[in-house]
């Protein structure tokens, strides 16, 4: 696994989202949910050395109001216990 | 062994045939586009340089040949390209996972089929211009092709400005001194062209709403600068050899402020902020 795959592979982990295996001829891979597997996205493996994890922390708000992930809610609750004051107030801001 | 011309565009004849009975209201998107005038601006060389034209076949200069190669690796879409059919076997599975009604779906199996017309015609070129180049892999450097898809908003805007980018580079073509992507270079930025409207549709149903708004706003933050810069970097030494050559008509920074001034446009039109065109840039 190269560096920036294995980037891309921890800064989803913390929100709740697995990496899937390499699709695509090695390119690309799907992001799954790692609470119920479903199929949330995908990603390539050219992102600049700490995207991933900027692109990802960036988003935290959109996990947390549901904007983003998995209809499940597993990104929502994996938010909720990462930062819980952070949490709160995108809920306040983006709604529920 | 090539196949004859005249056959060649009787294959593409087939194809058109086949369009023709894809169409509906919606589709293709450039239809609209192009009926109120032409959407593109002008993209005019406005430095003196020699005239150059050259067809298949004939002989081209080293320095040439070996910019045209590097264009064309960066464009991409070509049947031997194992990376460009992964990128679309992505485009597939987002359609499959995130779709948020059967018509969307629909309208991405019609962009589906419209890309892997231009693998057939940019294979059709690479194989009159190097055989083994025909079937070379090369995975898409630029990050922007590499952007996380989360949501039917972010392949909206993936479409929006990636296909809108390659409509800017195939309007510079139809003035290309390499005569077969000259000629198809119309047809590309016209179907380039309605994949970006494609995706501006998309946009624009998912504005509608409130919650849809802030998503689109949020994640225009992670498109916005990769799409400025797909162009490249500003003060790069093999613009001014690509426009000697007829190969470009304008430099990075040109094409870039006129691709800006039109998205610009239509993300006001969405009611979406724009965001600091120098914020998360990486090649200015």
């Amino acid at each position: 696994m190269s560096q920036i795959v294995e980037e891309i592979r921890q800064a989803y982990a913390r929100v709740g989202i697995t990496l899937d295996q390499p699709a695509a001829y090695g390119t690309y891979y799907r992001l799954l949910c790692a609470g119920c597997g479903r199929m949330v996205g995908n990603v390539g493996d050219k992102l600049l050395p700490d995207m991933a994890q900027a692109l990802v922390d960036e988003q935290f708000d959109l996990y947390a109001s549901g904007l983003l992930g998995c209809p499940c809610g597993h990104q929502k609750e994996q938010t909720r216990a990462l930062d819980g004051p952070r949490w709160t107030r995108a809920q306040q801001t983006l709604g529920a | 062994m090539a196949k004859p011309d005249h056959q060649a565009m009787s294959e593409m004849r087939v194809i058109e045939d086949a369009e023709q009975r894809g169409r509906t209201d919606l589709w293709p998107f450039w239809r609209k586009a192009y009926a109120q005038g032409d959407p593109l601006p002008r993209l005019e060389c406005k430095v003196s340089r020699p005239v150059h034209r050259f067809d298949e076949g004939d002989p081209l200069p080293e320095e040439y040949k070996g910019l045209l190669l590097k264009m064309l690796r960066h464009e991409g879409e070509r049947a031997g390209n194992k990376s460009f059919l992964g990128l679309m076997g992505t485009c597939l599975e987002i359609a499959e996972a995130l779709f948020p009604t059967p018509e969307t779906k629909l309208l991405k199996a019609e962009y589906l089929a419209e890309e892997l017309k231009h693998a057939i015609m940019f294979h059709r070129l690479a194989v009159g211009l190097q055989h083994d180049f025909a079937l070379r892999d090369v995975p898409y450097a630029h990050y922007s092709f590499h952007l996380p898809r989360e949501s039917w908003a972010d392949d909206a805007f993936f479409h929006f400005f990636v296909d809108l980018n390659g409509a800017f580079h195939s309007r510079d073509w139809r003035e290309s001194s390499y005569v077969p992507l000259q000629k198809m270079a119309a047809t590309v930025e016209r179907d380039e062209l309605g994949h970006s409207e494609m995706g501006y549709y998309f946009l624009t149903e998912i504005c509608q709403d409130r919650r849809g708004r802030i998503l689109a706003q949020r994640i225009l933050a992670k498109w916005y600068p990769a799409a400025l810069d797909m162009f490249g970097r500003s003060d790069s030494p093999n613009a001014p050899k690509f426009i000697h050559w007829g190969l470009k008509s304008v430099d990075n920074a040109e094409i870039r402020r006129l691709y800006k001034e039109y998205v610009d446009r239509k993300l006001v039109a969405l009611g979406l902020d724009v965001p600091d065109e120098r914020k998360n840039r990486r090649f200015l």
